[in-house]
């Protein structure tokens, strides 16, 4: 039968404990046999993993992940910051009417329904005028997912503005 | 606020400043590939997994913010992205124990000074320890190699993994309790095979 302080003692072990509890832990292991015994089993084996080889990655690991970094788009913060300065922000009409027109064609009637997280006026709106819309996902306009999208919703914060 | 130089580094990058991921690249590469070979138990995957980490970090800079310390931001995108890839079945796991595949490197190379019976005795144990670690959840196994190998507190655990500190308690708890009881098999099975040699 196991008593409720064995559960504590990989705690005690890693300092984790607050003092008071820890003397309480102390008090116990001095009249119980079995959380010694318990508490010599895990303290070898943190000794055993303290004892492993550290794993150490390739020198390609290094080059591969700065390479593709280099081949990245910027962070999509970074982009969607520069494409909307004020200079770039005001949409000329002629922008608009082409955006209008792409979305008519895409999702208009008999086309597949929209995400739902695409269905906000705005949101959308924003993201036509930022990437060449040619598929009805979220890779047309220049998104990952609806995690990319909550990015685009929340433009004015990136850019400090209340 | 006190903004560490590794979230100084991040707000960097998500401005746009390509060259300040480097020196981030360079300081924690080590932990997140460590973290995702004790994870996945495969020296190939974990790399492809830090590659893929690491990808997803740059272009997830904007969402960084200050108020969470980088370290625990990192590795919240590394265990979810461990977490995700493992259960989507695309990194399977394979134990060290099934030896490397053609063309592929040996686990850990001996230092010239080791015996070649403590090599393999080290790599018995790195076995035992791969069984171990794949027999647990994967919530147990993430903290107790965040704990175990990243030396991280319970406090930064239960940040990186969203949990409670009581949560992440139990589960290094559970964890080394199991990966105790393992070891303790595998050493006492292997005994006489290492005292004949």
């Amino acid at each position: 039968m196991s008593c409720e302080t064995e559960n504590e003692l990989t705690a005690y072990l890693d300092g984790e404990l607050a003092p008071a509890d820890a003397a309480a832990v102390r008090a116990h292991l001095a009249g119980c046999e079995r959380c010694r015994a318990t508490l010599a089993v895990l303290r070898r084996t943190l000794e055993t993993l303290q004892g492993l080889p550290d794993f150490e990655p390739s020198l390609a690991l290094r080059r591969q992940v700065l390479g593709r970094v280099v081949d990245a788009p910027a962070p999509l913060g970074a982009r969607l910051a520069a494409l909307l300065r004020p200079a770039v922000l005001v949409p000329s009409a002629a922008g608009l009417l082409a955006a209008s027109a792409v979305a008519v064609l895409l999702w208009g009637p008999g086309r597949t329904a929209l995400p739902p997280e695409l269905q906000d006026g705005l949101a959308l709106g924003v993201a036509l005028n930022y990437e060449v819309v040619a598929d009805s996902d979220y890779d047309l306009l220049g998104l990952d997912g609806p995690d990319d999208l909550e990015v685009v919703e929340h433009l004015q914060e990136l850019e400090g503005r209340p | 606020m006190d903004i560490d130089a590794d979230a100084e580094l991040m707000l960097r990058v998500a401005e746009g400043d390509r060259s300040a991921f480097t020196p981030l690249f360079d300081r924690h590469h080590r932990g997140v590939a460590r973290f995702a070979f004790r994870f996945v138990g495969d020296r190939a995957r974990a790399e492809e997994l830090t590659q893929d980490i690491f990808v997803k970090l740059f272009r997830n800079a904007g969402r960084y913010r200050p108020s969470a310390r980088f370290k625990t931001f990192l590795y919240r995108v590394a265990a979810n992205h461990c977490l995700n890839e493992v259960r989507r079945g695309e990194y399977r796991v394979r134990h060290v124990s099934e030896g490397p595949e053609e063309g592929e490197p040996l686990e850990p190379p001996a230092p010239e000074t080791e015996r070649p019976d403590a090599h393999l005795a080290g790599r018995e144990l790195e076995a035992a320890l791969g069984r171990a670690l794949q027999a647990l959840s994967e919530r147990e196994r993430a903290a107790f190699t965040l704990a175990r190998f990243e030396g991280m507190a319970y406090r930064e655990i239960a940040e990186v993994l969203e949990a409670s500190e009581a949560a992440v308690k139990s589960l290094i708890h559970r964890a080394t309790l199991a990966v105790a009881r393992s070891l303790e098999a595998f050493q006492a099975g292997a005994e006489p095979l290492r005292s004949r040699a």
